[in-house]
């Protein structure tokens, strides 16, 4: 399939979430989600003042299919792709960057940060987070038996009937 | 492809419901909505436009529970059916695990469900995927209507090998519609034990 699958796991998860987490204390923003390009979230963070967070499913669903959109868009303007968007409103925005081809790091932030300071930042981090998303496409994907199977069946049983 | 995120212990999986327009793909997401413990649902999403036809997608997560330490979530997606939606259907196949097909029983409908069958096979492989790769269950919805044609005769237009597994259903009255999303979601889900 097109899509590449992302599997986050050990050491790399864990220097994903931290550059996350400076990217979250040098920016000042709320929420700070990294999705794949399927909409699925592989890790966010949220400041500790952040009132509760919006249905992150929900928001990581949009922003990539608003990803995708802006992206055949580009294409059809003669563009590879728009690497990053924008969406501002009367009190918050929306930021989102390309990670690579993989993924995309969302930023969402109130009308006391400065949109300029976190394009700086989230770019830096871009950088660094790229390296290692391209570090794991590359490594072996651990494996899910039978079992896994046979129990997930027994829970569709349960939810489904 | 399945994303794993084995650090968090989640596995997300995304089913997308296709067909022709008003067929009843977002009737049975609502459905599933409706009938689904809330505590194991998320917020379902519906872009459309003012007459409630699907503009974009509708959106439906779904939390299976936990399997091996994994939470696992079917994320559920329905396509526009009208032809000139297209741009969005091939987005939203983008990454997609597993497809439930639903066909429209009425007699004037059976072109369109040719049409949205080809239409779904030329989109994959535009993403590079064949169409015996991906797990498919065909749904022939409205059996309630009462000139619905015969199963066999839409089956022969859509699978005339008799490939797929059928389930008959009426989404809005909430039949079958289950038996579709558990049927789909197992195929995925033994589709995922094998490949890693």
């Amino acid at each position: 399939m097109i899509e590449p699958s992302l599997a986050l796991y050990g050491e790399a998860y864990a220097r994903v979430d931290q550059h996350l987490e400076e990217l979250l204390e040098q920016t000042g923003v709320r929420y700070c989600l990294l999705v794949d390009r399927k909409g699925f979230v592989l890790s966010h963070k949220e400041a500790l003042w952040a009132p509760r967070p919006p249905a992150l499913d929900s928001v990581a669903t949009l922003v990539a299919s608003n990803a995708a959109a802006t992206a055949a868009l580009a294409n059809m303007l003669g563009e590879r792709t728009f690497s990053e968007q924008t969406h501002q409103g009367d009190n918050g925005t929306l930021y989102v960057e390309s990670v690579g081809d993989h993924a995309l790091l969302t930023l969402i932030f109130d009308s006391s940060v400065a949109l300029g300071k976190v394009k700086v930042y989230t770019r830096k981090s871009i950088e660094k987070v790229v390296v290692i998303l391209d570090e794991i496409a590359e490594m072996p994907q651990p494996e899910l038996g039978d079992d896994f199977s046979k129990g997930a069946v027994s829970l569709l049983d349960d939810l489904l009937g | 492809m399945s994303t794993i995120n084995f650090a968090a212990r989640e596995i997300n999986c995304k089913i997308v419901y296709y067909g022709p327009g008003m067929c009843g793909k977002t009737t049975n997401l609502k459905h599933v909505f409706g009938r689904v413990p809330e505590h194991l649902r998320g917020e379902m999403v519906s872009l459309a436009t003012e007459d409630e036809r699907t503009l974009f997608f509708d959106f439906l997560p779904l939390d299976l529970g936990s399997v091996q330490g994994f939470k696992t979530r079917f994320h559920l997606y329905t396509v526009p059916g009208q032809v000139f939606y297209n741009a969005s259907r091939k987005l939203i196949l983008r990454g997609v695990d597993g497809i439930v097909f639903v066909a429209d029983s009425a007699p004037n409908r059976l072109r369109a469900n040719a049409e949205s069958m080809r239409n779904l096979r030329e989109n994959l492989a535009e993403h590079g995927i064949d169409v015996r790769d991906v797990p498919i269950v065909l749904q022939v919805n409205k059996r309630d209507l009462p000139d619905a044609l015969p199963t066999e005769m839409i089956r022969a237009v859509l699978d005339p090998k008799k490939e797929l597994t059928l389930y008959e259903a009426s989404a809005a009255q909430g039949v079958g519609v289950f038996e579709t999303l558990k049927a789909a979601s197992r195929l995925v889900l033994e589709k995922l034990s094998q490949n890693r």
